[in-house]
């Protein structure tokens, strides 16, 4: 029996400890997240948004509201977009700074996944993928990949092989579009009855362009070559683009 | 009689083409002077009694209320509420002709500045309606239907922590935006794009790349996210085709250690060219010249507020210029065609951040941030004005103002950078200026004499755009509800109207068929500033709403 005791002690001292590290790891997200002045401030003192500290908020209320939001305010849903442990991390800092006697690591229900680990290689190309010096020049500017990038193309399923691979890829569905005279390097993204929905590949970054249907004429083919569009990367920046690609795509 | 003649030979000397607004409201700031000024007298001191709501708009999108200014070209006003619906209306009636929708934006990077639920109007040009997204894109629709005719990315809202809030600039056949994000770790930048097919016509970024000019006041790597971003809308000297545009304020905002060197002399420049103006090349986006207002800037004093472009007779010669507060509320009035500082005046009655200004254009005696330490600056990071617009009337020739007298206590932090993540690096909760018993004022201002003409005290905040008519009159609208218009010669308050909601807009006035409107935007704003005064004053209620309000004098009154 009072093994059984000493055994729950332990487990309580070590969750203790746990509760201690959550709220701590909190602390750290809270700062760089909620803890601007033009939000809740520093230590949830208040700023721009409510204070959040000493309100007699219970981890519940906390918790709700951390994941799911209040719509159509600053007061953005956490729930789908931090990882689950992060908003358990918050939920429960926040609970500290109200008094809440026994906290309860919670939330992170519908939690973002947690960003893949990611070698040294791949964080190098994830850089370069997302390069911001590089403007309009960088991959991202057309592909998602790894939750970076804005989806012009078509989801990347085929990585390939090395940058030689990368710099010979073929892109068939590049059409020659003609809108009002002007031929342009396009890509169809929808085309229905009432409207035509292609981008613009003419400069970075592409153009969405919504046509009348009959407006913007179509044929096979194009000038536009992947080659020109990624000539400011190296090959050794590109293997390790590719390195990063590796890493996420199918994730 | 003497004087009377004097003051008319002035008054013609203002008179500049296509400064003040007439039957339209064409522009973010009326034109592209940003004067807010509407040369419409059909409404004056003697009749503003009689002004009656003529008819009310409810865009039905009421949360984050409306906070933009209102475009009206050829009798049909356009619209966007802070969630991103655009509507046409018939400007005489309020009647819809069309309601455009944008829907969800993409989500951005989680507890970033770029939640903030905020936009601040559209622009007009080449039959076009253009405005920003909260997911950083820029959207063209036609203006006599609403269909969407293009839309082009300007960045990763999953990356940069930005988003775009202005109402965008156009100039010939360019459409200018900048974003927010200078309180991310971010590099801010212009953006031009063609009206007709949105292709990328130039790029200006805030902050030079190494080898560049101005590079070397940037202290190691803290170029890549030193802010600066342009986050309001600049103005266009046809003659000169040049843009004018403020920039935002050096991150990380309170702490300097990443980007400035030990021991730097601080008369600056530093961290160009943020907390600047600059001119820009309409064409090309090319640098012509710049001024930076706050070197090393430490107290997000950004200077991204409007700039009014005037023409007026300094030191005995008429010059072109240009009239600039910064969020300091310390006021520059420049050379726009060289740069070259002619003087400046500072409008909050309580501030400590410098001891003065030199003949030359230099601060001095700053008060800075100390790490480890909290101390009371101010005014406060809301500003001595918020991001609501002044302004100007070439009758009077004043320069009219809604100055807030608020202080923060800020405690600078010094963690380093994360892209896209907050990079204020310290805490500063905003309070009210000790030892006041009202916290908010309309002033008016000659900006080339540099003295306070009128002020008319206001016991709360106003964080409502000013309007400036040809009937000398004064229009803005306060936290409580009430749209009011003042004597533009005295600031006598003439006439007041309850609207029900918080102002956090603007106002405009325009004519149809030869009636004069004016347009209120109301409903109050939740977060960041808006949001900071409702914990200011706990007592009262500042509703929110979504609603246009629109006065004419009753028919057969006029």
């Amino acid at each position: 029996m009072r093994a059984a005791w000493l055994v729950v002690l332990l487990a309580a001292g070590a969750w203790a400890q746990n509760i201690e590290d959550v709220v701590k790891r909190g602390e750290q997200l809270f700062v760089t997240t909620c803890g601007s002045g033009y939000c809740h401030g520093g230590r949830g003192v208040g700023g721009g948004a409510p204070r959040l500290a000493a309100r007699g908020f219970n981890q519940g209320f906390i918790n709700t509201t951390v994941t799911q939001g209040i719509a159509g305010t600053g007061m953005t849903a956490f729930g789908g977009k931090l990882p689950g442990a992060d908003v358990a991390a918050i939920v429960a800092y926040v609970a500290r700074l109200n008094g809440v006697q026994n906290i309860a690591v919670t939330g992170g229900r519908g939690g973002a996944p947690a960003p893949a680990k990611l070698s040294a290689e791949a964080a190098r190309g994830r850089g370069l993928f997302t390069d911001p010096v590089r403007a309009f020049g960088r991959c991202s500017t057309c592909h998602e990949a790894g939750g970076f990038g804005i989806s012009v193309a078509a989801p990347i399923h085929d990585v390939p092989a090395n940058a030689a691979a990368l710099r010979a890829l073929a892109t068939p569905r590049v059409v020659t579009a003609t809108i009002g005279g002007q031929a342009m390097a396009a890509l169809v993204v929808a085309s229905k009855s009432t409207s035509v929905t292609l981008y613009d590949l003419t400069v970075a970054p592409p153009v969405m362009r919504s046509e009348e249907p009959g407006a913007a004429q179509t044929r096979e083919g194009s000038s536009w070559r992947h080659s020109n569009f990624i000539g400011a990367y190296n090959d050794a920046e590109l293997g390790a683009v590719l390195a990063y690609l590796r890493a996420v795509v199918g994730q | 009689m003497r004087i009377l003649a004097f003051l008319l030979c002035v008054t013609a000397a203002y008179a500049q083409t296509g400064a003040p607004a007439g039957n339209d409201w064409g522009s973010y700031g009326g034109t592209q002077y940003s004067w807010r000024y509407s040369a419409l007298d059909q409404i004056n001191t003697q009749n503003v009694k009689g002004l009656a709501p003529a008819w009310i708009f409810q865009t039905g999108d009421y949360a984050e209320s409306l906070h933009s200014t209102p475009i009206v070209q050829n009798g049909v006003m356009y619209v966007i509420t802070a969630r991103l619906q655009v509507f046409a209306l018939d400007a005489a009636t309020g009647k819809a002709l069309w309601h455009y929708r944008y829907g969800e934006p993409q989500a951005g990077l989680a507890g970033t500045h770029a939640d903030f639920v905020q936009n601040r109007g559209v622009a007009l040009g080449d039959g076009k309606v253009f405005f920003g997204t909260k997911d950083n894109f820029v959207v063209a629709l036609d203006q006599k239907t609403g269909r969407q005719v293009w839309k082009v990315s300007m960045d990763d809202p999953k990356q940069c922590g930005c988003n775009i809030t202005a109402a965008p600039l156009v100039v010939k056949d360019k459409v200018i935006i900048g974003g927010n994000g200078g309180d991310q770790a971010h590099r801010g930048y212009l953006t031009a794009l063609n009206t007709s097919t949105g292709r990328l016509s130039w790029r200006w970024y805030v902050i030079p790349t190494p080898g560049e000019a101005g590079s070397e006041t940037w202290k190691g790597d803290s170029w890549r996210f030193g802010g600066g971003s342009p986050w309001l809308t600049g103005s266009y000297d046809p003659q000169l085709n040049l843009v004018y545009w403020g920039t935002g304020n050096a991150a990380a905002d309170f702490y300097d250690g990443d980007r400035v060197a030990a021991g730097a002399n601080k008369g600056g420049p530093l961290n160009l060219y943020t907390a600047s103006v600059v001119a820009l090349d309409a064409d090309t986006g090319k640098l012509k010249w710049h001024f930076q207002e706050v070197p090393d800037d430490l107290w997000d004093f950004d200077s991204s507020y409007e700039v009014l472009l005037m023409d007026r007779e300094v030191r005995g010669r008429i010059r072109q210029i240009l009239v600039h507060m910064n969020k300091s509320g310390l006021t520059f009035v420049l050379d726009r065609v060289t740069g070259e500082f002619l003087g400046s005046f500072n409008v909050p009655e309580v501030s400590n951040w410098i001891s003065g200004v030199t003949e030359d254009g230099k601060l001095v005696g700053r008060n800075e941030p100390v790490v480890g330490k909290t101390g009371e600056f101010c005014p406060s990071a809301a500003g001595g004005k918020s991001w609501n617009s002044t302004a100007y009337s070439p009758r009077t020739g004043f320069l009219y103002v809604p100055v807030l007298e608020l202080c923060a206590d800020i405690t600078p932090r010094n963690t380093g950078p994360t892209e896209g993540r907050n990079y204020m690096n310290g805490d500063f909760p905003i309070k009210l200026a000790a030892g006041r018993t009202t916290y908010s004022h309309v002033d008016a201002w000659d900006p080339v004499t540099g003295k306070r003409m009128w002020t008319m005290p206001y016991r709360l905040v106003l964080l409502s755009s000013m309007l400036a008519t040809g009937g000398d009159l004064v229009f803005t609208g306060d936290p409580e509800g009430n749209f009011f218009a003042l004597n533009a010669r005295t600031g006598e308050k003439l006439w007041n109207f309850q609207t029900g909601a918080g102002h956090r807009g603007a106002a405009i006035s325009y004519a149809v068929n030869g009636r004069q409107f004016v347009a209120a935007t109301t409903g109050w704003q939740q977060t960041v500033v808006g949001g900071a005064a409702i914990g200011l004053f706990p007592n009262e209620e500042f509703r929110l709403g979504s609603t246009l309000v629109v006065f004419a004098l009753p028919e057969g009154t006029r």
